[in-house]
């Protein structure tokens, strides 16, 4: 089996009631299929990522509507992945499969979504319930930003981060975001002071640490790495995965900065990969707050448990440093679209591999890991990219 | 008291007895007859090996804090006059850990590792909300 993405297209990540849902998604669609070079009829199949509390435009796509709107003539069949932010992930898995037994040469996997159009109290209402217990949780007064303070706290207590370190994760993320044109930060970037002096939303998490929601969309155009290498163009080749589950209620995890998840998910994809962690050129962590860029590192076994703040802090993980992390800008550094976050991160990651990310471009990126979560960090889906098949 | 517009636990049919026991100022854990395990959220059967032979024990109602996080906005207009409500995870000596809210507090002064009581808040007739404070 194998999957290589060979088109993608995104557009920039705003507030803006104006620009549709559809409008965004017929521009990604038609941006993919031409960037892959092949024809609108090639597609074969169309995976959709669930658009998030967004029922009218789950429905669409699950019932059909983007071969039809699009005029796919070939299209075979449809379908939507909802595992929160990791519905990407699970698109790009299903595609593999259509592709491997011959179902489709070539698969579309769009996403959009408009946050801008929702009164503010349903979103809050929506990442509250959603993703935290209706019974055990939300009767506290629990929102997510809440969740992620309660285990940012414990994770600092535990590890001895300093408000300060943690923090310049966010100006990092922020630094990638400022170069970024598909990023709501573009040409923002954030002082330590600007983030410390923000507002506090739950200790210790202050405004610029929580998450922005945003508008936006993406989508990728998938083939086999035969096909892929036959096109002959730029692409990324998916080299090895490795997921794990860490369960659905933040209170009740036994590994709560899912340092084990992150281990042994990418333990699996570089083994698969017959690659190390020190063959990574880049390291994409979509966690959503900050203490996941810190702990992912542990996890992946890149430094031990309780020194991955300072490694932030010393600036290793940002444009020019050593350990290149999360360019893409994480939903802190770039804004948060729903589902559509880990779309962006794959695009970013192709990108990254195809020598296309301008002033974040990483030097010499022919390898690069990225770790997609869902719902409240559930899971940790790992997946290893190449410039070139193996 | 028919005024409280906060959400109110969704309570299900093998949670009734929880929520019977805080009305009367009990806080239950449940526990498995045939594996002794201690079960936080209460299920219908239990998740460590699928026996229906559950039973409740009566907590002492003391518990230390894991982890706290103060709120001071973002939260559902319904929330609002609560504010800062201070979100703390709390383990209890019976073995479980469970969420719940620090309570008659300074903010300020809450720690990780404080050793806390269980405080019972009636909010309507049916429901009785288990809170925590610091032992004094």
């Amino acid at each position: 089996m194998s999957l290589a993405i060979i088109g993608i297209a995104e557009v920039p990540t705003k507030r803006d009631p104006e620009r549709t849902r559809w409008d965004m998604l017929s521009d990604v669609c038609m941006g993919a299929i031409r960037d892959a070079g092949i024809d609108k009829d090639d597609i074969e199949a169309v995976i959709s990522v669930n658009p998030m509390a967004q029922a009218q435009m789950a429905l669409d796509m699950a019932l059909g509507r983007v071969p039809e709107v699009l005029g796919l003539k070939g299209c075979k069949d449809i379908c939507v992945l909802n595992s929160g932010g990791t519905s990407t992930t699970n698109c790009l898995r299903l595609a593999k499969y259509f592709i491997d037994n011959g179902q489709a040469k070539f698969v579309l996997i769009p996403h959009t979504t408009v946050q801008s159009d929702i009164p503010t109290e349903d979103l809050i209402n929506f990442f509250a319930t959603a993703p935290l217990d209706p019974q055990w949780e939300y009767p506290y007064g629990v929102t997510f930003n809440g969740a992620m303070g309660l285990i940012t706290n414990r994770y600092m207590h535990d590890t001895g981060a300093t408000a300060e370190q943690m923090a310049s994760v966010t100006v990092t993320l922020r630094g990638w975001g400022a170069l970024d044109p598909n990023s709501i930060f573009y040409g923002k970037p954030v002082t330590l002071e600007d983030v410390l002096e923000s507002r506090m939303i739950s200790t210790p998490l202050h405004a610029k640490e929580c998450n922005f929601l945003a508008d936006g969309a993406g989508a990728m155009v998938v083939t086999s790495h035969e096909i892929a290498q036959e096109l002959g163009r730029p692409a990324a080749y998916e080299l090895g995965h490795g997921v794990r589950f860490t369960g659905a209620t933040p209170v009740l995890r036994e590994d709560p900065y899912f340092i084990k998840a992150y281990r042994e998910s990418s333990q699996d994809a570089l083994t698969e990969a017959d690659l190390s962690i020190d063959d990574m050129d880049l390291r994409q962590i979509y966690g959503a707050y900050p203490f996941t860029q810190c702990s992912a590192l542990e996890g992946y076994g890149v430094c031990e448990f309780g020194e991955a703040a300072a490694i932030w802090a010393e600036g290793r993980c940002g444009p020019g440093g050593d350990l290149p992390c999360t360019s893409m800008g994480d939903a802190t550094g770039r804004g948060h679209t729903g589902s559509g976050v880990s779309m962006a991160f794959y695009l970013d990651t192709v990108r990254q591999l195809r020598g296309e990310a301008g002033e974040r471009q990483v030097s010499d990126c022919n390898h690069a890991l990225i770790t997609t979560s869902g719902g409240s960090v559930m899971n940790a889906c790992t997946t290893i990219f190449g410039s070139a098949p193996r | 008291m028919s005024e409280y517009r906060k959400p109110l636990p969704q309570i299900q049919p093998f949670t009734e007895a929880f929520w019977e026991g805080t009305r009367n100022n009990k806080l239950l854990v449940q526990t498995c007859n045939d594996c002794d395990a201690r079960i936080f959220f209460p299920r219908r059967q239990c998740p460590e090996c699928w026996s229906k032979d559950l039973d409740w024990i009566e907590a002492s109602g003391k518990a230390e804090i894991y982890a706290f996080s103060v709120t001071y906005e973002g939260v559902e207009s319904v929330f609002r006059e609560d504010l800062p409500i201070v979100l703390a995870w709390v383990d209890l000596p019976e073995g479980i850990r469970m969420q719940t809210n620090i309570i008659d507090c300074d903010p300020d002064r809450v720690e990780i590792g404080q050793q806390v009581e269980v405080v019972f808040k009636p909010v309507t007739d049916d429901i009785t909300l288990p809170y925590f404070r610091p032992v004094a």
